[in-house]
């Protein structure tokens, strides 16, 4: 029920070539995927071969790095991303109603979230399947990581193919984190909850989602390059040296980059140029407010990952000396760039977080949210100290240590916005019949493991505690209980919430309360197990470790089997309840006063056929006010 | 509500119990990492500082969750209250606010003043020359940690810059360690004695420590550095009497006699040759 679809003409055109070209996309896509990246390695290759005259040219890292850029090119061209901008270069007329309708995902069932859309419905359908696909896989490699630390020495993997877990799985986590929260949901709800009828910049949207599959395949690949040594963070110039599967990673990293920094430019545009009249700043609902923040983090902070993988790419394949201290470079250098992306990266993962969750709290407290404005302020303060404590990761590299003073203070100082975060939650609380749903539950271990996750980083912050804990478990713990703990749970809390409404069926079951347990239970024994094995001093990224430390790392990997079974049985419900076992929704099963939730479901193509008005906060639990009145003006245009 | 106001002070009293419960356990626990040097004590006593301050407000926070959630959920709240009430409070938000806001300022100033008296920690070395044999405890013993793909090697300066692959050192003497690598990014992780500090390539990173205790311990790479990363780690770092230092220290001249003439000269950095590159 695609629902503005006016009765067309019985005989309609024939498919426009623009129109054929988008429907062969994703086919037209990989076959230009293998050309590109076969000429790219070949030019690569050859120039090599010329400016060097080294013999094994056909194996160099240029005719990889630049095989991988071509088949991203060749793949995205297939796509179709390239039409447009081509047409409109060579004078072509514009686009006809009806293709644009077609590029908008009107009619097609199913295909249409195999091509290129600019519906942000469907593309954030497409984000909430890509970003399953990454976690699954990376909580395959936390399984292998885990079975391998059950004894202090080598047993199942050898050191090569365990870093190459490492890598895999920190980085794929890393790539799912991104998007985690902004991808399906941001994508999804925050063009509706301004009272628009797309994004300011449709095409881009879907230029930052479709950048997310070759960049995961890119990745992956590097298992056929003999993988990566250097984690997630490919310090140089331990990736200077490492064998071709590097370039994997900055290849991968770099496109993820990309499309962080666009997607944040794209939704910093929609969210100050398409809200609806009388949808104030101050009327925005707090989910829209952490998506904006957290816009601007990615479009500052995306570029200098960016400048970085690119600096490391030409200091691989033509010998530049970025990096290479020996020729006048730093390792300093990577580690500042690095980080200065790093660090605004984690509130990139976890804000979206935050937004959500104090978005959901309401509903199911049945009050409106307490301390709106502060909240807000909370999470702009986030954003603004976020660019100012990335040398917090850096205490113990030997530089500026006239600067630890500042770097453990703005550290500190985060914990006082992140604070306005609980106090909002428990203001929300407060004397509230609070409502034991699902996603309450996950609200509760939200707050739960962040609370830990919080604590555990004030230890980080102290520059003396630092040197004891830096690099050690106690790091690991700590971020994942905030990355998962915390922004995981929202996620997992968020799409049992929004299921309803963005497919029309329901995956509540009591089987889910049961899932809840396990998850919260096994999450907390996993990484309180590794807490105390980095209190007790041992490193990061290590195959072996010392002996006394085992029987705490038996029993991380222990309940990490167990999460790890949770996480799957989640999965399993969602896939289930999505195919096999489908439930229709109730039109509103939360009985929120969201705007999204008065919408028919599914929505129609252009969420609104007729201006909201009258909007205010989408939390008066007390009045029972909706956030805005939907007046249809045409209710035939919108009927079946 | 007479219910309710019982439940908050019953809540009240049961957290306060809990939080000086916890502090008098934390602040009699023993903290890593031990007390085995000056900066191990020092680390030792920021962790229990800090812990002794988390857990009163950490439990706070849980007690707040607990009782919104759970007992809240058993007495459903009688009487209407305000609108406004329902959307914020500026007094709680104000108190909450600069409560935190004074507990981070406090923590930060704390550390600042620790740091400044007495810097543990390294920092790009501003020595030029390596010092001489210390004359007394408080002079440092200079110790080069030169960190390769993948292990430890060490040089004493004062002793005619001779190298060993055992990490030695006297008790009670002022060390001053100068960290460097050969190849790619480690971190030499001293862990008894509180010592991290990363060994960057053409970089001298100086971390000052007075080891306190006697005893033998594990030195480890705290960086990813490649395939064996894990296994750049050794048991056998040993802190010693003087005389027994002294004792080593012959012998070790001995030992290093007939090959010192292969050695580069004493120097803070090394330029690792030839640079390695890719592809």
């Amino acid at each position: 029920m695609d629902a503005v679809a006016p009765a067309r003409p019985a005989l309609s055109p024939p498919p426009s070539l623009s129109r054929r070209l988008h429907e062969w996309g994703l086919l037209l896509g990989v076959v230009l995927a293998i050309v590109g990246f076969v000429v790219g390695w070949g030019i690569g290759s050859v120039a090599i071969a010329f400016t060097q005259g080294k013999d094994n040219s056909l194996g160099s890292d240029a005719g990889i790095l630049l095989g991988y850029a071509l088949s991203t090119v060749g793949f995205l061209a297939g796509m179709g991303f390239l039409n447009y901008p081509i047409g409109r270069l060579l004078g072509r007329p514009r686009p006809s109603e009806e293709d644009n309708a077609y590029l908008h995902g009107e009619g097609g069932g199913l295909s249409k979230y195999f091509r290129m859309t600019t519906d942000h419905k469907v593309i954030g359908m497409q984000y909430l399947v890509m970003i399953l696909a990454f976690l699954f896989l990376g909580g395959l490699g936390a399984m292998f990581i885990r079975s391998e630390l059950l004894t202090p020495a080598p047993s199942v993997a050898t050191a090569e193919s365990y870093l190459t877990l490492v890598g895999l799985h920190s980085t794929l986590m890393i790539f799912m984190a991104s998007t985690a929260i902004i991808g399906p949901f941001g994508n999804y709800f925050v063009p509706i909850m301004i009272g628009s009828r797309n994004m300011a910049f449709p095409r881009l949207e879907a230029l930052t989602f479709w950048l997310l599959p070759p960049a995961g395949i890119i990745l992956l690949s590097t298992v056929f390059l003999g993988g990566f040594a250097t984690g997630w963070t490919g310090y140089a110039p331990l990736s200077n040296e490492n064998v071709a599967g590097m370039d994997s990673y900055l290849v991968g990293f770099g496109l993820i980059g990309l499309s962080i920094a666009l997607s944040g430019l794209n939704m910093i545009a929609t969210i100050f140029t398409k809200r609806a009249p009388g949808m104030s700043l101050t009327k925005m609902p707090i989910f829209v407010w952490s998506v904006l923040v957290t816009s601007f983090l990615g479009l500052l902070a995306a570029p200098a990952l960016i400048g970085a993988v690119l600096m490391e790419t030409i200091d691989r394949s033509y010998q530049t000396t970025f990096f290479v201290p020996a020729g006048g470079g730093s390792p300093y250098l990577w580690e500042n760039l690095f980080w200065f992306f790093g660090h605004p990266e984690v509130y990139i993962f976890i804000v979206p977080a935050f937004g959500l969750i104090m978005e959901m709290l309401p509903v199911f407290t049945r009050r409106p949210l307490w301390g709106y404005r502060v909240g807000v302020g909370g999470m702009v303060g986030v954003g603004l100290l976020s660019f100012m404590v990335w040398q917090h990761h850096l205490f113990t590299s030997g530089i500026a240590p006239a600067l630890r003073p500042f770097y453990m203070f703005s550290t500190e100082m985060i914990s006082v916005p992140t604070g306005i975060i609980f106090l909002v939650a428990l203001g929300t609380m407060w004397r509230a019949q609070v409502r034991f749903t699902i996603p309450m539950l996950f609200i509760f271990a939200f707050f739960f493991n962040f609370l830990i996750g919080g604590f555990t980083g004030v230890f980080l912050s102290d520059v003396p505690s630092d040197f004891t804990l830096h690099a050690s478990y106690f790091v690991q713990a700590h971020f994942h209980y905030t990355i998962m703990g915390s922004e995981v749970f929202a996620l997992m809390g968020g799409i049992v919430y929004y299921l309803p409404k963005m497919t029309g069926i329901t995956m509540d079951t009591r089987w889910l309360k049961f899932q809840f347990w396990a998850v919260f239970l096994t999450f907390n024994g996993t990484f309180l197990s590794l807490v105390a094995v980095g209190i007790l001093g041992m490193p990061r990224r290590v195959i072996s470790y010392a002996a006394y430390l085992q029987p705490l790392n038996v029993s991380a990997s222990l309940f990490a089997f167990g999460l790890g079974a949770s996480m799957s049985l989640f999965l399993g419900i969602l896939i289930w309840k999505a195919i096999f076992q489908r439930v229709p929704a109730a039109a509103n099963p939360w009985e929120s006063l969201g705007i999204e939730w008065q919408l028919p479901t599914p929505v129609p193509v252009f969420n609104f056929d007729a201006v909201p008005t009258s909007w205010s906060l989408p939390y008066d639990y007390d009045t029972g006010k909706p956030a805005a009145q939907i007046i249809s003006v045409a209710p035939a245009l919108s009927g079946a | 509500m007479g219910n309710r106001a019982t439940s908050i002070r019953a809540l009240i009293a049961t957290w306060f119990i809990l939080a000086v419960a916890g502090d008098i356990g934390l602040a009699l626990a023993p903290m890593p990492p031990g007390q085995a040097s000056n900066a191990a004590s020092d680390e030792s006593f920021v962790i229990k500082l800090l812990a002794v301050i988390a857990w009163p407000v950490f439990s706070a926070v849980l007690a707040g969750l607990f009782f919104t959630l759970v007992i809240n959920h058993r007495t459903p709240p009688q009487g209407e209250v305000s609108s406004a009430e329902l959307r914020g409070n500026p007094r709680v938000q104000t108190i909450w606010i600069a409560s935190t806001l004074v507990i981070v300022l406090s923590l930060a100033v704390y550390g600042t003043i620790a740091l400044a008296q007495d810097q543990p920690g390294g920092g790009i070395s501003t020595v030029s020359a390596p010092l001489a044999n210390p004359t007394s405890t408080d002079q440092p013993l200079e110790v080069q940690v030169i960190a390769q793909q993948w292990w430890f090697t060490y040089r004493y300066p004062s002793y005619g810059g001779i190298e060993t692959a055992q990490l030695v050192l006297p008790v009670n003497q002022k060390i001053q360690f100068h960290v460097t690598s050969l190849d790619v990014t480690h971190a030499f992780w001293f862990y008894a004695l509180g010592v991290k500090a990363d060994a960057v390539p053409l970089n001298d990173n100086v971390f000052t420590v007075t080891p306190t205790q006697i005893g033998t311990f594990r030195v480890q790479c705290g960086e990813l550095c490649g395939l064996w990363h894990g296994n750049m780690a050794d048991n056998t770092a040993m802190v010693v009497s003087p005389s027994d230092f002294a004792a080593w220290i012959q012998q070790q001249t001995a030992l290093d006699a007939p090959v010192m003439k292969f050695l580069p000269p004493y120097s803070h950095t090394y330029v690792p040759s030839p640079p390695i590159y890719a592809g």
